[in-house]
């Protein structure tokens, strides 16, 4: 009888400690209909717009509002800038400011802030300095009206303007570097520096009188994470609102159970980035019909159901489905040939192969997917061989040193197509090699001096020409997953993986 | 004893400097670009290296580390190369994480591993048989394996508990109780394995001597010959190895803290440790040291108390 007490005094205990614990479970993360907390793996380098990143932009845009707002299907909508226009050099923007806008501490929103926040980011030496580099100087014309002059006309010039150039800060916060973690725009919300953990956690409360359409949520926080695995719990259990997730393994736990909301979203593109097309590292890539024998000899649909579970769409190129550029028949324009991809390299004057070296990042290159492209290259006789590489060392190796042909990378498709121009093909980080040929030029040259929308044709004129030359090896658009936990509603974001934080709405 | 600490700590307060300069050249051996990694692979050399420049990597090594040391004397740990935040912020928000779960898994590894030790220890027979084969068990059992599974069970299905995030406990006791309590228990399970095993031995060791079979044949109680004599003997390997457990803690506290997305020390170092962000892994380094030293002193000091022998040795 004693021993029954006992047992059941114990019960009882557990019983009370298990319900004190579960009332207090979540406490650190409940959420309700007015507070959105997201989960990701992108962290900040600091709050200072001249250090934003475009895979960053939640964290500022909660904050800091952009001279022109990218709506979810990659149009432009006026925020801080009611409207642009461009003179026919297409080397003066002229933006028309809105005039109601001040900074918390009294400043106002006009050109000089304009003029002040992007020669800043153009100077400032961030990550994304370059997207200004074509920017002159801003004339203030007046309180309301900026005029960029650019040394050359930039297609994508309103594009960056929707993207961390266009972030707009408060001039009197530019001396020292209070801005890192200490942000001051016009933005949405207010950082709660109270209980912002930089590093770890993030937590915006809602400005008061802030002069835009308000977002839904008086707080948003954003948890860093450095694992899917911890994100798929925090979803699975409402801890976390809403994610993105791009490991496939975490996407099947996400869609296996029933409670998360998912959507998926075909965006980033992996694969190969030849940068040696002159020959100088290995002279076999010189020759075109080697690098369209290697875009033959690698088995696209077998990796994409292998390494990826089929989640995503085999590609032959680097423009997005968004861009005027993309065309559908590119996806498919080279079949997993090695009969063909033989010939090609016996034409060119390799009969016997040759040897390719390129540097592995295990973050980006998993076992099997090395494996796979091993295989599949020393099919037609290809021999290639990784260079293990430690992610600290590896961009040394790759960008400063310049010591291998190319490598495998996942890129974005932004929606804009002088973006992915910009960066993949024209002489720079990504070519620095300064490959080109008379096509490309005359392409682009026409593409960077025809108005907006005017340009389709060569812009669809000149992705061929780069599949056609086997510039890249794509192998596939990698689909990634948009969960929720049911309480949220998000809409992609068209051409980028993360979802601007305007995206975001209580579920209906 | 006051000389013996003093003594200990000045010896550690070298292995302090020494370990600093150490950590710092091996960060600082070429091949890691700093600015290149801080700016991502789009930025142009000519940034990255201006970039470099403004973070002072373009200067000696020697000369950079007296910088850090000088600032370090003085209280600044620097800032973060790639998140800007402050090194001594960071650490005192993540630093009550890790050591939450520190102290919880050696307390809850003490108490079950000298309970278990001892009752195997003195009872023997099929009791020491079952505290064995726990023993076992809980050493064969994969850490993270385990840390899966309570996630899964405790978190995820049943919601007992919050699967992810630390409540502080100054903002919630119970909430701080839900958020370490099943990463304690992982963490547990292995150093309950090793400790209960050592302290088993011991017991059975120091039974067998001839002074417990005098007090025994005095007629004292058995629980007084257990605790009062047996037990301050036999503590000794315990503690010496919870002790170094409890060290060694902060590299089983890498995997459940990003199981549990906890924010502390251990996930931090591997997060920029790969990022080669030199001021950061420099304070981790820090705390790290400081916490060895002083907790070998705690256990130094523990056992001498325990056992004046080894305070004379």
């Amino acid at each position: 009888m004693q021993t029954k007490t006992r047992i059941n005094t114990g019960v009882a205990a557990a019983g009370a400690l298990a319900l004190m614990l579960t009332g207090c479970a979540g406490s650190s993360a409940d959420t309700d209909s007015s507070s959105l907390t997201i989960g990701t793996m992108t962290v900040p380098q600091s709050l200072d717009p001249a250090e934003a990143m475009g895979s960053a932009m939640p964290y500022f845009q909660a904050v800091y509002d952009t001279l022109v707002k990218r709506e979810p299907d990659g149009g432009y909508a006026p925020m801080l800038a009611t409207g642009w226009t461009y003179d026919e050099s297409l080397t003066e923007l002229t933006l028309t400011l809105r005039e109601d806008v001040t900074f918390d501490d009294g400043t106002p929103f006009d050109a000089e802030a304009v003029k002040a926040n992007l020669e800043r980011f153009r100077d400032g030496g961030g990550g994304q300095a370059q997207t200004m580099a074509l920017l002159e100087e801003v004339e203030v014309v007046d309180a309301t009206t900026a005029v960029l002059h650019l040394e050359q006309p930039n297609p994508a010039m309103v594009f960056y303007l929707s993207d961390a150039a266009g972030l707009m800060a408060n001039p009197a916060a530019f001396d020292g570097d209070s801005l890192t973690t200490d942000p001051d725009g016009t933005g949405p919300y207010e950082l709660d520096s109270g209980r912002t953990a930089v590093g770890t956690t993030w937590v915006y409360t809602r400005a008061d009188g802030y002069w835009g359409e308000e977002l839904p949520y008086d707080e948003v926080a954003i948890n860093l994470f450095d694992n899917e695995n911890a994100i798929v719990n925090g979803v699975r259990t409402g801890q976390i609102n809403a994610a993105l997730l791009q490991d496939v393994d975490q996407q099947a736990v996400a869609e296996s159970d029933p409670e998360v909301q998912t959507q998926p979203q075909a965006i980033d593109y992996q694969g190969i980035i030849l940068f040696d097309r002159d020959g100088h590292i290995t002279p076999e890539l010189a020759e075109p019909g080697v690098r369209q024998a290697i875009n033959h000899a690698v088995d696209r649909e077998t990796m994409l159901e292998q390494l990826r579970n089929g989640q995503g769409e085999t590609t032959n190129q680097i423009f997005g489905p968004q861009t005027d550029a993309y065309d559908p028949e590119l996806d498919s324009y080279y079949d997993h040939d090695p009969e063909r991809a033989r010939e090609l390299l016996a034409d060119a004057g390799y009969p016997d192969g040759f040897a390719l070296t390129l540097p592995r990042m295990s973050e980006i290159v998993s076992d099997p997917l090395a494996t796979s492209l091993q295989s599949d290259l020393a099919d037609v006789g290809i021999d290639l061989t990784w260079d293990n590489l430690d992610s600290g060392s590896a961009l040394n190796s790759i960008f400063t040193e310049q010591a291998y042909p190319g490598m495998v990378m996942n890129n974005a498709q932004p929606a804009e197509d002088w973006v992915t121009t910009v960066e993949l093909v024209l002489p720079g980080t990504f070519n620095f090699f300064g490959t080109t040929d008379e096509t490309v030029q005359e392409l682009t040259r026409a593409i960077q001096t025809s108005p907006e929308g005017e340009a389709a044709d060569q812009a669809r004129e000149l992705n061929r020409h780069l599949v056609e030359q086997g510039w890249f090896v794509p192998f596939y658009r990698m689909t990634f997953l948009h969960v929720s936990d049911g309480t949220v509603d998000v809409e992609p974001q068209s051409g980028m993986a993360v979802p601007a934080l305007y995206n975001y709405a209580p579920a209906e | 004893m006051l000389s013996f600490i003093l003594r200990r700590l000045g010896s550690g307060l070298l292995l302090l400097v020494v370990i600093s300069a150490l950590a710092y050249l091996l960060l600082s051996l070429p091949g890691t670009d700093v600015g290149r990694h801080v700016l991502g692979p789009a930025a142009p050399q000519q940034a990255v290296d201006a970039h470099n420049a403004e973070l002072g990597l373009d200067r000696p090594v020697a000369v950079r580390y007296l910088d850090w040391l000088t600032s370090a004397l003085q209280g600044d740990l620097g800032r973060s190369w790639f998140t800007s935040e402050d090194v001594s912020r960071a650490l005192a928000n993540r630093l009550p994480v890790t050591v939450s779960l520190m102290v919880g898994v050696t307390l809850v590894t003490a108490v079950v591993s000298f309970v278990l030790g001892v009752w195997a220890g003195v009872r023997r027979g099929a009791v020491d048989r079952v505290v064995q084969t726990v023993g076992v068990l809980g050493y064969a059992l994969p850490g993270f394996l385990v840390t899966l599974v309570l996630v899964l069970v405790f978190a995820v299905r049943l919601g007992w508990f919050p699967a992810i995030g630390y409540t502080p406990l100054s903002q919630s006791p119970g909430g701080w109780l839900a958020t370490v309590t099943l990463p304690v228990l992982s963490l547990s399970v292995a150093g309950i394995a090793g400790v209960s095993q050592q302290v088993r031995s011991s017991v059975i060791e120091v039974m067998g001597r001839d002074y417990v079979r005098t007090l025994r044949s005095r007629g004292l109680p058995a629980s007084r010959v257990v605790f009062r004599h047996v037990l301050r003997s036999a503590a000794t390997p315990g503690l010496t190895v919870l002790g170094m457990q409890f060290v060694g803690l902060l590299g089983g506290a890498v995997i459940v803290e990003q199981i549990f997305g906890l924010p502390g020390i251990g996930a931090m170092t591997v997060q920029y440790t790969t990022r080669g962000d030199i001021p950061v892994i420099m304070g981790v380094v820090m705390v790290t040291v400081v916490g060895v030293i002083l907790t070998n002193l705690l256990v130094d000091v523990l056992v001498g108390w325990l056992n004046p022998k080894a305070r004379v040795s």
